[in-house]
């Protein structure tokens, strides 16, 4: 090749992330991608919550009066809804993060094996225990809106 | 290859050539496919028939090189391995692989895998008094020993699960299914002993804890390597390392090469040189 | 390990949390079950003192207040180092939310000191 001739230095590769898409778009996908998806939506409602919370508890600093004009305000309609939906983040992370505990230190994912078919992967080999929790934590919500809702 | 049972299909392609576009845009072609025929058949079909400048990768079109890791339909798949009919839509969407840089059309840059790969140390480090430079025996190994890591070397390094891991959707630096399973695969092999070494990247802020177990690495993975279990099995190494409850592993034993060799008399004397 | 040891420790709260959740659930929201009050009796101002000035109460409630910061920081941590944003400000993150947890913590020991010294 002559000297003179000048190679074109080679584009750089554009990006190509999926971004927050690839958080919230589950797709065909396994349940377990939908369960990290709400996993991570009701963590961040309930961090938000707490925090909301702990100031809420401190208003009891500002006296009798105070407080319990704040508690009637949360007797309104919208808070009993809001309370709810708390309640209801708790119990889905919950449960959710019980099967997260044990799946995360290895617990019911079977053991390594040449995957002759039909394999049946860890994720789907510990899914009955994450349709008892889940079973678990639907009956919970219907007890706890009859309890919110209808007592 | 034309058969009774052929359809229209329309396929949409991202198209993206570095030295004409500053972004993608989809191409829309139809093709008469047929039972059996796969993406890459249709690729190859549509590149001889309608556009030569269709650009994408791909090698011994059978699921083994991993070369052509394509985003059909909004999955990550082996081109090869994905039968179009299959899919089951009129419209087939073939991308390149994301959450890789994309060279052009269907190319990705894998360079990002190669590298976080090769920054957990995929190869054995054995204990310090055995890392000879030349080994003097061979390593022993029980096929139960071999068991625990087996499932994870078969990976083919394809890239498909970390286009549909979550977390690398949106952070560069996590390390991603596939070098986690590796540095799994090589702490759990017993002639390993270099846990301590892979910490710098496993025991690091993008390292597994980021894995938040979606599943979706182990759904995309083609040859069943479920590198989900793999990244877990890692977190209880590493929990079990830090609590100092990890139960110390017998060195190997070494069996010595042997000296001399004598072949059995059953097998029979190779014929007489004939090459000069 | 240290990373390691920060996600075992936020494990470990977890645990905690579902205990003591649990039981904060049982207390304020079937208040009528186990103690007899409603539930509007139950958050009434002087009913709230009354329970917060038990020892055991106390502990507990330092205990959970520790755990669910704990847990719920280290995870919004987590989530926040995915973010393209935060590439190269790693520490940053971890430091400010490290200061919100202390600040929230400091808040809520107080709030609880005062119920449990108040006459």
């Amino acid at each position: 090749m002559s000297a003179n001739v000048k190679q074109a230095a080679a584009p750089k590769p554009r990006p190509n992330q999926l971004g927050l898409k690839g958080w919230v778009y589950a797709g065909r996908y396994s349940i377990e991608r939908y369960l990290y998806i709400l996993h991570r939506l009701s963590g961040l409602g309930l961090i938000a919550y707490l925090l909301l919370h702990i100031v809420e508890t401190g208003q009891r600093l500002a006296g009798e009066a105070a407080w319990t004009g704040l508690m009637a305000m949360f007797e309104a309609p919208l808070f009993k809804v809001l309370e709810y939906v708390v309640f209801a983040g708790f119990i889905f992370h919950g449960l959710n993060g019980i099967r997260l505990h044990f799946t995360e230190l290895g617990f019911f994912l079977g053991k390594p094996a040449q995957p002759i078919y039909p394999y049946r992967s860890s994720v789907k080999r510990h899914r009955p225990f994450t349709f008892v929790l889940m079973g678990l934590a639907a009956l919970l919500l219907i007890l706890g809106a009859s309890s919110f809702f209808f007592s | 290859m034309t058969s009774s049972s052929t359809r229209t299909i329309t396929f949409r392609i991202q198209r993206y050539d570095p030295d004409k576009d500053t972004a993608p845009h989809w191409d829309t072609r139809q093709l008469a496919v047929s039972e059996g025929m796969t993406v890459l058949e249709a690729l190859h079909e549509l590149k001889h028939e309608q556009d030569p400048t269709l650009a994408w990768r791909s090698s011994c079109r059978m699921g083994i090189c991993g070369s052509c890791g394509m985003f059909i339909n909004d999955k990550p798949q082996l081109a090869c391995q994905t039968q179009v009919l299959h899919l089951g839509t009129e419209v087939v969407s073939v991308a390149p692989l994301p959450n890789y840089p994309n060279v052009k059309d269907l190319v990705p840059d894998l360079e990002p895998l190669f590298h976080k790969h090769a920054a957990v140390k995929p190869q054995l480090i054995p204990a310090g008094n055995l890392a000879d430079e030349v080994p003097t025996g061979e390593f022993l190994q029980s096929p139960e020993q071999r068991e625990e890591f087996g499932q994870f070397s078969i990976c083919i390094k394809c890239g498909l699960c970390m286009s549909a891991c979550p977390t690398l959707a949106t952070d560069l630096d996590f390390l991603g299914p596939q070098p986690l399973a590796q540095a799994y695969r090589y702490t759990a092999d017993s002639r390993d002993a270099g846990l301590h070494e892979r910490l710098e990247h496993i025991d690091a802020l993008h390292g597994p804890f980021q894995c938040h177990l979606a599943g979706a690495c182990t759904d995309a993975c083609p040859k069943g390597v479920d590198p989900a279990m793999g990244i877990q099995l890692l977190k209880r190494t590493l929990t079990l390392d830090a609590l100092g409850l990890r139960r110390a592993r017998p060195a190997p034993q070494i069996v010595p090469l042997p000296t001399e060799f004598k072949p059995s008399e059953k097998i029979p004397q190779p014929p007489p040189r004939t090459a000069k | 390990m240290r990373e390691t040891r920060l996600w075992f420790l936020s494990l470990t709260c977890t645990s905690l949390i579902i205990v003591l959740l649990g039981l904060h659930f049982a207390i304020m929201h079937y208040a009528p079950v186990f103690t007899g009050q409603t539930i509007e009796e139950a958050r009434s101002f002087q009913v709230m003192l009354e329970r917060g000035r038990d020892v055991a109460q106390f502990v507990v409630y330092i205990l959970f207040l520790a755990a669910a910061l704990y847990h719920g920081l280290y995870s919004l941590r987590g989530i926040i180092i995915e973010l393209p944003v935060a590439r190269g400000r790693a520490r940053l993150v971890g430091r400010g939310l490290l200061l919100i947890g202390l600040v929230f913590f400091a808040y809520g020991t107080y709030v609880t000191w005062w119920t449990f010294a108040t006459k």
